[in-house]
């Protein structure tokens, strides 16, 4: 896991401890910001009742489509909205802001993993936003709908595993993305660009099996709709059986793929920044 | 003339408690604690055109508050503020056309544009006659150094650069009044120097009132001969510098080049604070003993080569009044 | 006339700022296209299953989201100085005092103040959009229509220029970041996007009544497409438009000019 570093039990577990502590500081970060909380929760609230609007006046009549009822759709829209912020979905600027300045040297200097670190880091993010955004909403959701809940116990096992792959894809991209900015400095443009391709395929705006039918097998084989359209699928059990393991397998197929090229990107963007005079 | 006219001025803030604790936060919503500041508290002063007035204050003395009303930016609860025979804040736009303003650290320039074009639009903004902008900013340019940085953005610039640009930018459009807040604060020695000069000369050549608000006192010192202190709202003193110092001086040092090096030569009335070789340099109070009193002690006793006074630090002076409420209910 | 050429005078150095540095000026407005085009790309992509939104097609639905974004993003182009985050940054930092402090009005220096041609981007996509929908659905034109269609879009130009400088003027009285206000904006927007019958019936009656965003969008569409309004409203809301508009934004700038006064009262 740590490059280079032998790993003894011992080792690892003072290396997590670590990532723990990390992870723990931005946790507890996001309980500060109480308005913004507050103001993103509105925002949340407004925005998934006008989806839901959107969604029941678009079945009108039907009782079922692809899977969804009403039902499913008007809770699917709370669930994105209850997960948006936790995958930083509209984009997360943190690394590419210490690349952009400079602060990455002492990043790169300090006696932990680069990757680990922000990982922690966005986890406690994460964890902090689904915690105070998150289940609020969906709690203000059941107060306001019908909202219907994960069928079985095997759904209610997958969940938080999904949410946790889910997270841990969403941020793998993000660091890829920001990883840019070891090449062009300033990755803010790039950054633009790519979260708006994220959001786009991550099922946000709609579920994505109400694609067509061949776009949607397509869409949801993206790391996109791994991040927050495959828990969603999960806690709807729109999926189940063999659908409900083919959609964990997918989401952790995509993680391990973008950690191992997040490996091989870092170290070739750190080999470029040491050539470069840092 | 003239320009500055305050009639009783008077300026009082409302300023909400906040309760501590969530159920002091309920609370506050029913009713807070109001306290009434009065930040400046019956002013009286005029200031006739072309004079350089300092305006000193200890932090909190209601300084910005008052050249916020002398601006235009604020409306005082009571009083009046006539600049130039116009009300500030109700014909604020032709009050704003005829005076300049720099506050120290802060910026009125565009940041992204090179100096010379933030000029340019001031400029338009002004409806500076071409002529007189091309002679200003010629003249200017010369007298603070600009050319070096009048095609650098104004993001780019040191300080210096930037207060000496905010300084020239203030004064394109020809205003009687300049208003200084704390222009030369943050600034090195000579970066201090440069502006005073310029700030003078303005004055003495143009006839502009300056009103210079500083801590630095160095500043009035060399600048202003008129002063105006404020503390808590209120006008402790307004006259000469020089007067200032007369009254409240504090202690004055007598620097004393004797023939030869005595071991003590101590003297009735003064105390000797500093020994280096045969100099020695005394100290003695203002009103007990006057220094005539003193040189003849010495010179009866010791062989006197040279000598000199030293009048004491504007500094020091102004520090006793505060600490020691000199003005308190007087002046 | 004067007025005007030192309004250029003031946004050609915005204009030329932004513009300096081509790949990512280009990257930007791209970004900003592919940002607005994506809502209704995806609902353009699942009406194969649903064929309509509460009765209305595709292409209807288009021209309404055109007839609400067309002139919002004008509104973002052109305002910009009365954005809220734009704006509270302003006050807090001291910047108002300076602009105080020449010779110029407020209003003149706030909406001179910034163009982010970036915003072109949105502008683009919801002209693309509205273009599709006049494409899609056939439309019984008359003079009365060709006429009433630039009013209406000045119409709701004038209501959301209304909803940002009341927004804005919420920051003389409050210190704290209330970045709920930028909701009223985007939100408003994202709502009257799509017809007004598929909200609550409270939602609709405050947006009618209360608010009147429903006059400056959807109540023109009505006219425009020829629909009867489904609750059976008399034909005249339509033709409202510039009375809710103009109501709106006079409304607004009574409060700004109050704000200002209160600023001015007690300062920072």
């Amino acid at each position: 896991m740590v490059p280079g570093v032998r790993t003894s039990p011992a080792a690892l577990w003072a290396a997590a401890s670590t990532y723990l502590a990390l992870a723990g500081t931005n946790l507890r970060r996001q309980l500060t910001y109480r308005a913004a909380n507050l103001a993103g929760l509105i925002t949340n609230l407004f925005f998934g009742a006008l989806r839901a609007y959107v969604l029941i006046a678009l079945f009108g009549a039907r009782e079922q489509v692809a899977g969804y009822s009403v039902r499913d759709a008007v809770t699917y829209s709370g669930i994105t909205q209850a997960l948006m912020s936790c995958v930083a979905i509209f984009g997360w600027w943190d690394m590419i802001r210490s690349i952009r300045t400079g602060e990455v040297a002492t990043d790169l200097s300090r006696p932990v993993d680069y990757f680990w670190y922000w990982c922690a880091l966005d986890f406690g993010r994460g964890v902090g936003q689904l915690a105070l955004r998150g289940l609020p909403l969906v709690a203000l959701y059941v107060l306001a709908y019908r909202i219907t809940s994960p069928p079985t116990l095997w759904h209610w096992l997958a969940l938080p595993i999904s949410l946790l792959l889910g997270l841990f894809v969403s941020f793998a991209w993000r660091f890829l993305v920001s990883l840019t900015g070891f090449w062009t400095r300033d990755a803010t443009g790039i950054g633009r660009l790519a979260f708006m391709l994220a959001y786009f395929f991550s099922g946000l705006l709609m579920p994505l099996a109400f694609f067509p039918d061949w776009a949607a097998s397509l869409l949801r084989l993206t790391p996109f709709s791994a991040m927050m359209y495959l828990p969603s699928e999960v806690y709807l059990g729109v999926v189940r059986g063999p659908g409900l393991a083919a959609a964990l397998a997918v989401q952790a197929l995509w993680a391990v793929a973008l950690y191992a090229l997040a490996r091989v990107v870092l170290a070739a963007g750190v080999r470029h920044l040491v050539l470069q005079g840092g | 003339m003239t320009s500055i006219v305050v009639e009783d001025l008077r300026k009082e803030f409302r300023v909400y408690a906040h309760r501590a604790g969530g159920l002091g936060a309920l609370r506050s919503l029913v009713s807070r604690d109001v306290r009434l500041v009065r930040a400046v508290d019956g002013l009286c002063f005029s200031i006739e055109a072309g004079e350089l007035v300092g305006y000193l204050g200890p932090n909190g003395a209601g300084k910005s508050t008052t050249i916020k009303m002398l601006t235009g930016i604020l409306v005082p609860t009571s009083g009046t503020v006539t600049v130039n025979g116009r009300v500030p804040w109700r014909e604020r736009l032709a009050h704003v056309a005829r005076i300049g303003a720099v506050f120290g650290q802060r910026n009125t320039l565009w940041w992204d544009l090179p100096v010379i074009e933030s000029f340019d639009l001031l400029r338009h903004i002004y409806h500076i006659p071409p002529e007189r902008y091309r002679e200003n900013v010629r003249q200017f340019t010369e007298l603070l150094g600009l050319e070096e940085f009048l095609r650098t953005p104004v993001r780019s610039l040191s300080l210096g650069q930037l207060m000496r640009s905010n300084l020239a930018a203030a004064l394109l459009h020809d205003p009687e009044i300049l208003f200084l807040d704390e222009p030369t604060i943050g600034l090195d020695v000579v970066a201090k120097e440069r502006i005073r000069n310029f700030v003078r000369q303005i004055n003495r050549e143009r006839g502009t009132t300056v009103v210079l608000t500083t801590h630095d006192l160095s500043d009035v010192g060399k600048l202003c001969e008129r002063v105006l202190m404020i503390d808590h709202g209120r006008l402790l003193f307004d006259g000469q510098l020089s007067e200032l110092q007369q009254r409240f001086g504090g202690e004055r040092e007598l620097v004393v080049d004797f023939a030869e090096e005595y071991e003590e030569p101590a003297v009735e009335g003064a105390r000797i604070v500093a020994r280096e070789g045969p100099r020695v340099t005394y100290r003695f109070g203002q009103g007990e003993v006057g220094a005539l009193e003193i040189i003849g002690r010495l010179s009866a006793r010791y062989r006197l080569l040279d000598l000199s006074v030293r009048e004491p630090e504007i500094e020091a002076t102004v520090r006793r009044i505060y600490e020691e409420r000199l003005l308190d209910r007087r002046a | 006339m004067g007025a005007l050429r030192l309004y250029w005078t003031l946004v050609s150095v915005r204009l030329h700022g932004q513009m300096q540095y081509r790949l990512p000026f280009l990257l930007d407005i791209t970004a900003t296209f592919l940002g607005s085009f994506v809502d209704f790309v995806a609902l353009a992509g699942v009406f194969s299953r649903f064929r309509s939104v509460g009765g209305w097609s595709l292409g209807e639905v288009a021209l309404l989201y055109g007839l609400a974004e067309i002139p919002f993003a004008l509104k973002e182009l052109s305002l910009c100085g009365y954005d809220y985050d734009f704006f509270a940054p302003l006050v807090r930092q001291g910047q108002l005092d300076q602009m105080l402090l020449r010779p110029l009005s407020l209003p003149m220096q706030l909406v001179a103040a910034e163009f982010p041609l970036r915003r072109l981007g949105r502008l683009s996509q919801a002209v693309l959009v509205f273009a599709l929908g006049l494409h899609l659905t056939p439309i019984a034109w008359s003079a009365a229509k060709l006429l009433y269609l630039p009013i209406v879009g000045l119409s709701a130009l004038a209501f959301f220029a209304a909803i940002d400088i009341t927004g804005s003027t919420a920051c003389f009285w409050t210190v704290e970041r209330l970045e709920v206000f930028s909701l009223f904006s985007y939100g408003g927007a994202a709502m009257l996007s799509f017809p007004m019958h598929i909200y609550h019936v409270w939602l609709r009656r405050f947006f009618t009544f209360v608010v009147p965003a429903a006059l400056v969008v959807y109540y023109p569409a009505l006219f425009l497409l020829d629909k009867p309004d489904p609750f059976g409203l008399p034909r005249l809301l339509s033709f409202l438009a510039p009375l809710a508009g103009l109501g709106t934004l006079a409304a607004a700038c009574a409060f700004w000019r109050f704000g200002v006064r209160h600023y001015q009262s007690t300062g920072t």
